[in-house]
């Protein structure tokens, strides 16, 4: 099977890319930034991440990207079933339910 | 001779059946917010969603009597919805879902680090007034493929641990981390690559408001 170039190796062939410190690193720290902003990994390893984020601008922005992305969805409201629609499912399952019947 | 089972039979079915009425009963009061949120946040639209709804309730009422009380009620409900959900899926299409790697996560441009839309300085409470931004979210929820989907709104949306997503959906927990890790970035990717303006704050109902669903 042959894959298709990454976007990686796609930059890297055009002579450089917007992530230029040390992109095989980068990529190694972008494998791990969701178990850092869940404080899932080890501190030494954690130690490691910031130290890379203090000295490389790109992936801190990507990481605080990252971060928003998480509380956005964390904060999406849904709104509420009515009472009657509530009350209507009910009542569709009950019969379904008696009658062996799918809904 | 009669076909009738004896009276006493009779009366131990009514009890029976009574019984399992009102464990329904609560169990329905008791979840069907939690799993009404659940269905609308896979399927993005508000009729899919009660379809779904209304199909864990009736397996959960069917299946009642095989629930274990090893686990809680709501895992149990999860883990229906999400069967349901994958069998609605694949009785519309056929195809296998793609998997996402990382590597097509990885920004190749200078304006692909940071997102294009109006968080700065802003709680994702005060974010999320704006109606574009919600749309821009919901449409990059709704493009994940299923099984990331799902992973994300468990996680990220409903809350459960990792180790509970891992129970929903049989999966061990670095293989729910992995998922999670590539849907949270396709989401990051799908949101960077928009130019969203600074919004007024609506007042109108955060529904998704996707056309007709995700899956369709």
């Amino acid at each position: 099977m042959t894959k298709k170039p990454t976007p990686r190796k796609k930059a890297e062939a055009q002579g450089g890319s917007a992530h230029k410190h040390e992109t095989g690193r980068c990529l190694h720290i972008l494998q791990r930034l969701s178990a850092y902003i869940d404080d899932e990994l080890a501190s030494n390893v954690c130690d490691e991440i910031r130290r890379h984020l203090g000295a490389c601008p790109n992936c801190e922005v990507f990481v605080e990207s990252l971060r928003h992305t998480v509380a956005l969805c964390r904060h999406r409201p849904i709104p509420a079933l009515s009472p009657a629609d509530r009350q209507a499912m009910r009542e569709n399952i009950l019969r379904a339910a008696r009658t062996q019947t799918r809904l | 001779m009669s076909t009738q089972p004896p009276k006493t039979l009779r009366n131990q079915a009514h009890r029976a059946t009574d019984d399992e009425r009102s464990q329904f009963d609560r169990i329905y009061r008791d979840h069907v917010d939690l799993i009404y949120r659940y269905a609308n946040r896979l399927c993005g639209e508000v009729e899919a969603a009660k379809d779904l709804v209304q199909e864990t309730f009736l397996n959960a009422y069917r299946g009642f009597k095989d629930f274990r009380g090893d686990a809680q009620i709501s895992t149990w409900l999860y883990t229906i919805a999400s069967r349901a959900c994958l069998r609605m899926r694949r009785k519309k299409k056929g195809e296998p879902e793609r998997e996402l790697s990382l590597d097509e996560f990885v920004p190749t441009s200078e304006g692909e680090f940071r997102l294009q839309i109006p968080v700065d300085g802003l709680t994702p409470e005060e974010a999320l007034q704006n109606k574009e931004l919600r749309q821009a979210l919901d449409q990059a929820i709704g493009k994940l493929p299923r099984k990331y989907r799902m992973v994300l709104v468990l996680r990220d949306m409903e809350g459960l641990s990792a180790k509970e997503v891992g129970t929903v959906m049989g999966l061990n927990e670095r293989a729910v981390k992995s998922r999670l890790h590539r849907a949270r970035l396709f989401v990051r990717r799908e949101l960077s690559a928009r130019g969203i303006p600074e919004g007024h704050s609506d007042d109108a109902p955060a529904a998704i408001q996707t056309s007709g669903g995700y899956d369709r």
